[in-house]
């Protein structure tokens, strides 16, 4: 095996966690190949395009100064959805957009972010190759040495699968099986453009600001939600949803999304804007329990959407941040086990240490209270119930609040006892 | 060795072009990319250099922008690639381009066959092949559909409206390929890899010496629409429908 066919590491996939893994390696000295499918970096993915700004200053300090970035979020929305009513819940913080420190998050678009974040990390000495589909991993003596892409073999002591949800690289690994239904989403999304000007004057915000909107009540029911992020000169407007259950309903994603589209309360949000984007991906659901019961062997560590680091709490979705941590996790490890026998679990006490595992063990409970049944229809249907029930005045006596909203709980299908249960279970999960 | 040389442009993906309601033409979220048929000329080059045991090299004119352009251009094979650089490449016509690619030829000195696609995928001036051999005084051959070489001897086949032409040149030559030429590869890993690590030249347009006013100035790009005559059959049986239509083909000369 020849110098020029063997690298310390090798990263299968540019997304957010093979650079951040590869800048960190390659800021250490390591000789890093980063193996792209796409033509460029984030040509292959879909992303709802919110980013926590604390990952980016974990990898680097001020890096995100630079980065390619759309819109610093200082409007957090919230809007339920039932029939062509709606209600919305805008919380506004400018704190989030003050000078001088990091802000908090922002909006953003995969394909610009991470081709930025791979020149990063080549421009700190990675190899990107680009347009290559990573076959087979190469195993000797039980270890995973290598890969192979079409009739080209490249070794490596460890070889990182940031291949992203669905990782066929831990499938040929033998850590996982073949995708389950009921543990992933399929999410639909569509960039559209609109001037700044406008997108600012109809969200109500400032230069630079943006929005992120959580939206429950657009999927028919069937377990999911929407999301619509501001970023600078468009919109991203998507859905997750259930597949298996989205199938029961004989209706396309397609067409849910479009009814979506067409709500009142969203369709004036987008007018005159002009879709410039399509795209769908597979979404984790699972949470912590996702989490593959091995995410490592000799040579072998996954990292990302690979492993199954995505936290979904209803009101919020981390991604992008837990796969920037994971992979500087893994680079931390790579650097200092001293052989690779010993990566994986000095790994698993990075993942620790940098709090992915105790943040997604937090979160768990998320997981039940967003099976709730009844949550995705009734629910957002009593809460417009309620609140048409409180703003009716046509000249008559107005009845008593309390026994409306329990007839109203009565009519949704739902009972007092089954809010009470929700209840408990979400703050039990907080 | 001698070299064998693959000219090739860099182009902005049509893909991305946006055409605006006014017609105007939106580039600014394009990205560029090597012209497609200019992959085929690449692969002829690199054929050529295996054939000839010479020395292949893609040869490109172009703004930075074009820098990109490298990496991937050597990717596909070529052993070294040459960049003649210049801001003035945005505005060069044909007759500009072609001076200042005869000019890098004239300089690497020890070439046998410059290869170009037959146009390139932005404008298809068919120009570039033409004009370098004009300055080099060298055989042209156009429109190459398939070619052999034996010794110094070229032999091409050229796709003409109607019939094939064979024709034999002594090289030296120019020759502009279509991309029924070969089956240009998708790199591999290691092509990939061993791109970074191939040697550039970069020739500063200056060096060259040459005078990059353009003859021909654009004026103007915009989109155009096409009118459609929106005909649309709907009536009767099908059999019938079929037959006016294939009348409405014919008075348009389509069959």
């Amino acid at each position: 095996m020849s110098e020029e066919e063997k690298f310390d590491v090798i990263i299968i996939g540019a997304g957010p966690a093979g650079s951040s893994c590869a800048y960190t390696l390659a800021r250490e000295g390591k000789s890093v190949l980063m193996i792209e499918r796409g033509d460029t970096p984030g040509s292959k993915n879909v992303t709802g395009g919110r980013f926590y700004t604390y990952a980016l200053e974990m990898l680097d300090s001020g890096l995100y100064e630079e980065a390619a970035l759309e819109r610093k979020v200082t409007h957090e929305q919230i809007m339920l959805l039932s029939g062509d009513r709606s209600i919305s819940i805008d919380y506004h913080e400018p704190g989030f957009n003050t000078g001088g420190e990091a802000p908090m998050s922002y909006t953003i678009l995969r394909a610009n972010f991470d081709e930025w974040l791979a020149e990063k990390a080549e421009e700190m000495g990675a190899m990107l190759a680009c347009g290559i589909r990573v076959e087979e991993l190469i195993e000797r003596d039980g270890k995973i040495v290598g890969v192979r892409a079409g009739e080209d073999e490249m070794y490596a002591d460890v070889v990182v699968a940031a291949d992203g949800v669905n990782s066929f690289m831990a499938q040929k690994a033998g850590l996982i099986k073949d995708i389950e239904a009921h543990t992933v989403g399929v999410g639909v999304k569509e960039v559209i453009e609109l001037p700044a000007r406008t997108i600012e004057e109809r969200f109500n915000l400032k230069e630079g600001e943006g929005a992120a909107r959580m939206i429950l009540g657009c999927t028919e029911g069937i377990h999911g939600g929407g999301f619509l992020y501001t970023n600078q000169d468009s919109i991203s407007l998507g859905c997750v949803f259930m597949p298996a259950k989205a199938a029961e309903r004989g209706k396309t994603i397609h067409e849910i999304f479009q009814d979506f589209k067409m709500h009142p309360s969203i369709h004036p949000l987008l007018q005159g804007g002009l879709t410039v984007e399509y795209g769908a991906h597979l979404v984790s659901e699972a949470g912590y329990r996702g989490i593959p019961r091995k995410i490592y062997r000799e040579g072998f560590l996954m990292v990302g959407d690979a492993a199954g680091f995505v936290i979904n709490t209803g009101y919020s979705i981390r991604g992008i941040d837990l796969a920037m941590l994971s992979g500087i996790a893994a680079a931390r490890a790579i650097i200092d086990a001293e052989n690779t026998a010993e990566v994986g679990p000095q790994y698993l006490k990075e993942l620790d240490e940098i709090k992915i595992i105790p943040a997604m063990k937090a979160a768990d409970g998320f997981f039940d209270v967003l099976e709730t049944p009844g949550l995705y229809d009734k629910m957002p249907n009593l809460a417009n119930d309620v609140f048409n029930n409180l703003f009716t005045v046509d000249g008559g006596v107005p009845g008593s609040i309390k026994k409306d909203v329990m007839r109203l709980i009565k009519e949704n299908g739902l009972s007092m006892w089954q809010l009470i249960k929700f209840g408990l279970k979400g703050v039990k999960s907080l | 060795m001698s070299y064998i040389i693959a000219c090739y442009k860099w182009v902005v993906d049509e893909a991305d072009i946006r055409i605006n309601p006014d017609l105007s033409i939106d580039t600014k979220k394009s990205k560029g990319k090597i012209s497609d048929y200019d992959k085929n000329a690449i692969e002829a080059a690199v054929q050529a250099a295996n054939i000839l045991g010479g020395k292949s090299l893609g040869l490109t004119f172009g703004g930075p922008e074009t820098r990109l352009s490298l990496k991937d251009a050597l990717s596909r094979g070529p052993a070294e690639g040459c960049w003649i650089s210049t801001g003035e490449a945005a505005k060069a016509d044909a007759a500009v381009t072609a001076k200042a690619l005869a000019a890098a030829i004239q300089k690497i000195s020890d070439v046998s066959l410059v290869f170009c696609a037959e146009g390139a995928s932005d404008t298809y001036a068919r120009q570039t092949a033409p004009r370098i051999g004009a300055i080099l005084d060298w055989p042209v051959v156009t429109s190459v559909s398939k070619l052999d070489i034996e010794g110094s001897t070229l032999t091409a086949v050229r796709k003409l409206d109607d019939c094939l032409q064979t024709v034999k040149v002594d090289l030296p030559a120019v020759v502009s390929v279509l991309p029924e030429i070969n089956d240009a590869p998708i790199p591999g890993l290691k092509a990939v890899l061993a791109a970074g690590k191939k040697p550039v030249t970069e020739i500063k347009a200056e060096e060259l010496g040459i005078d990059f006013s353009p003859k021909t100035d654009v004026t103007e790009i915009k989109g155009y629409l096409m009118n459609r005559k929106n005909i649309i059959l709907s009536e009767g049986e099908a059999a019938d429908k079929v037959k006016e239509l294939a009348a409405y083909l014919r008075k348009e000369g389509v069959l």
